[in-house]
């Protein structure tokens, strides 16, 4: 491992400079001490010399005057001193008068005689003389050191050399832990990165796995669905193809024929809705807000509902004032719908009264609110599980029962959509939840009318119809002619372009969804050739219209009624008309 | 009296110790031969009894000589601050006139008072008995020492340098 990122040269060489450092300290003390020691020796030289002067001085009469036994008495007057260690007094003659040696041995007899001085001592001599006359010389040594003296320049070398190496121990040590801390730290970070990696590869599985669940859901619900509505559609069928073979035999009565006619137009209806509920709940993500009508939506979706919650529950669409529109994604709208209503059942274990109101809220923040109410008469939750119904994955339902994501999907849906879920439940009392959408400004005014079964009685017209189904086109001919219109079948939308251009019509009606050109392209195509040509366009399947729009031209959704196709054919041929 | 005692122990220690080399010592003539120049250099005189100019201090013998050519040689080799010793051989004290220091013999002792209050040092050998002068030899344990007397060298207005005095066996104050 690495000592660390940063400036790894400067850390290698601090050890060389603390060392260095630590020299310095011990060669400053080096020389400060000898320098001492110098000026000790030279201060020690001359206070020796001032001893050998004055011997001089009081020994002097005793040299001339040959008294020795004066002569030692004046040297051994310095024997009080201990660092003095020889003394000796000579006469001019270079001949020991008097003095002592203190190590024991005898004082040399001559000053020739006299041994060269050790490096440990300090000798100095003084000449002795009176009234400017030599008579005589003073040899005197004294310790170089005194032992007091030796002990402390040792000990404070002793201590410098202590304090540099406890300098270079203190660094070294404090370096040692450095690096250490920075192995820790590195190992820390790489141990973390590392838990990081872990946690963000533990994220994705997670939302992996939640996407899996979700999709593994919304297959269960379409499975659901799809099971629902086979089971309707098979009844639908039932009743129109019995209804049919009904009206094939030749000797019906005309009450009857109209009877099975009748069954066969509300079945057809039935079916017709049926479908409606399945494109819109099988439309691909992602979130496509549109305005919607609460209302409707869910008239439309009460028999999906029932088919969700099941026989035995009764769904009732309850009192409701005029909710405002609001501009949310369809789907997720039924979806959440769905999922209430699919808790709810589960609540009631299969009897019961659901009971859907909406109604228009202020809030006290001054928005206003739609509120969607859905409310069981199921065995309702107690505080503990109400903290927690909301949570993803939380479920009250056994194993395989259910996926826990229902309403957390409600949740998330209400919060993305600038809305809200309350909840409100006691043990044995039932459940209310009100599912809050923020409304929107209308859009679209005046709804349609409800269907007339009854077709409008028009001036016959010349119509083109473009249907790319050959039952389809065939049917509608049929109907077209039927009201004394004149109709031209095309079975594309370049075969349509071509007969506009041969001859003139007073309306087109087209499919949207076909091979090569389709309706769309087809109504701007003619729009450009035949500004005054009403095109009334005609779908089973809105996603494109629902993407681009349809250019403000008139839409009639397959399957369609007579009465809905004349109606828009009529508002068309007006529309047109008003223009001019 | 302790210093003299240790003096005197020294000296007899010093003569125990070297008894050959007592016997090759020089004689107690020429001791005091040796000695007389070398108390010049311990006394100081008035500025009036000093030598004029350069001239020499005057060493004089009164009375018989018993140093010869020994005191000759002896004050041959001394000087006093740059001053020679000269001296000179007379009869008679009264003839001392200039002279700084002076040996009175022991046949001239009873002229020993004819110097009165004149500052002039006078030596004489204490082997004899009779009137001493300022400084009078004496012969101890086979070494020559002397006796001062400081009260006459006061006297005479001569001060002695304390090392001189330290030196004698005895000081009359």
């Amino acid at each position: 491992m690495t000592p660390g990122p940063r400036s790894p040269i400067a850390w290698r060489s601090a050890p060389l400079v603390i060392f260095a450092m630590a020299l310095l300290i011990l060669g400053v003390g080096v020389v400060v001490s000898a320098q001492f020691n110098a000026a000790y020796t030279q201060s020690r030289v001359e206070q020796s010399q001032s001893f050998a002067d004055i011997l001089a001085a009081s020994s002097a009469a005793a040299v001339d005057f040959d008294d020795p036994a004066a002569a030692q008495q004046a040297a051994d007057a310095y024997r009080v001193n201990k660092q003095i260690r020889m003394i000796g007094i000579y006469d001019r003659n270079g001949k020991l008068i008097a003095g002592y040696d203190r190590s024991g041995t005898a004082v040399a007899p001559t000053i020739e005689r006299l041994p060269p001085a050790k490096s440990s001592v300090i000798r100095v001599q003084a000449p002795i003389s009176q009234a400017g006359q030599h008579i005589g010389m003073v040899y005197l040594t004294v310790d170089r050191d005194i032992q007091s003296r030796r002990i402390a320049r040792f000990a404070i070398l002793l201590g410098l050399f202590l304090l540099a190496a406890l300098v270079v121990a203190t660094v070294g040590l404090a370096q040692v832990q450095l690096r250490r801390a920075n192995r820790v730290l590195a190992g820390r970070a790489e141990a973390l990165g590392q838990a990081n990696a872990l946690l963000e590869e533990q994220i994705e599985e997670r939302a992996k796995a939640e996407e899996q669940l979700r999709q593994s859901q919304k297959m269960q619900a379409l499975g659901q669905l799809t099971g629902g509505l086979a089971h309707d559609f098979n009844n639908l069928l039932t009743v129109i193809q019995g209804s049919a073979d009904m009206l094939c035999r030749p000797e019906l009565p005309e009450s009857k024929r109209i009877r099975f006619a009748q069954a066969i137009v509300k079945a057809a209806t039935n079916a017709a809705s049926l479908t409606s509920q399945l494109l819109a709940f099988a439309r691909r993500q992602p979130l496509m807000p549109e305005q919607i009508d609460v209302d409707a939506l869910i008239d439309n979706m009460q028999e999906l509902i029932q088919g969700t919650v099941g026989e035995r529950i009764q769904v009732v669409i309850g009192a409701r004032s005029p909710s405002c529109p609001v501009k949310v994604d369809r789907a997720q709208l039924q979806s959440a719908i769905l999922n209430i209503a699919s808790n709810a059942r589960d609540a009631m274990a299969g009897i019961g009264v659901l009971t859907i109101r909406t109604e228009t809220i202020d809030r006290p923040d001054g928005t206003r609110m739609t509120a969607i109410e859905i409310v069981d008469t199921g065995k309702g939750m107690d505080a503990e599980t109400m903290d927690r119904i909301f949570e993803p994955f939380f479920t009250t339902k056994g194993t395989g029962k259910g996926t826990g994501l229902g309403l957390s999907q409600v949740y998330g849906f209400a919060s993305q959509s600038g809305g809200d879920v309350e909840a409100e439940s006691e043990p044995g009392k039932g459940t209310r939840l009100t599912l809050l959408l923020p409304c929107v400004e209308a859009e679209v005014t005046g709804a349609a009318g409800p269907p007339n079964s009854e077709a409008i009685e028009q001036p016959a017209m010349t119509i083109l119809v473009v249907e790319d189904n050959e039952h389809v086109g065939a049917f509608v001919e049929t109907l077209l002619s039927e009201l004394g219109h004149q109709v031209r079948l095309a079975t594309s939308g370049e075969e349509a372009l071509e007969l506009a251009r041969d001859r003139r019509f007073d309306i087109v009606l087209s499919d949207v969804v076909m091979p090569g050109m389709g309706g769309l392209k087809l109504a701007e195509m003619l729009k450009r050739e035949q500004p005054d040509l009403p095109v009334v366009l005609a779908t089973g399947y809105s996603q494109e219209i629902t993407d681009s729009g349809s250019g403000g031209r008139p839409v009639i959704l397959k399957p369609y009624r007579l009465a809905t196709l004349s109606e828009a054919l009529a508002a068309a041929m007006n529309g047109t008309k008003e223009q001019r | 009296m302790l210093r003299r005692l240790i003096l005197l122990i020294g000296v007899a220690a010093a003569v125990l110790l070297h008894p050959t080399a007592a016997s090759a010592e020089p004689t107690d003539v020429s001791v005091k031969a040796a000695f007389l120049p070398r108390f010049v250099r311990y006394v100081t005189w008035p500025p009036a009894a000093m030598p004029h100019g350069s001239d020499p201090f005057v060493l004089c013998v009164i009375g018989s000589d018993p140093f010869g050519q020994l005191l000759d040689q002896a004050a041959g080799t001394q000087s006093i601050d740059g001053r020679h010793i000269v001296i000179r051989r007379m009869n008679s004290a009264a003839a001392a006139g200039d002279c700084q220091a002076a040996f009175v013999s022991t046949n001239r002792l009873d002229e020993l008072s004819d110097f009165g209050g004149r500052p002039v040092l006078t030596v004489t050998d204490g082997s004899a008995a009779g009137p001493h002068g300022i400084i009078h030899f004496v012969v101890v344990g086979g070494r020559v020492r002397f006796f001062i007397d400081q009260a006459l060298a006061e006297r005479r207005h001569l001060n002695i340098s304390s090392r001189l005095l330290a030196l004698a066996l005895g000081v009359r104050q």
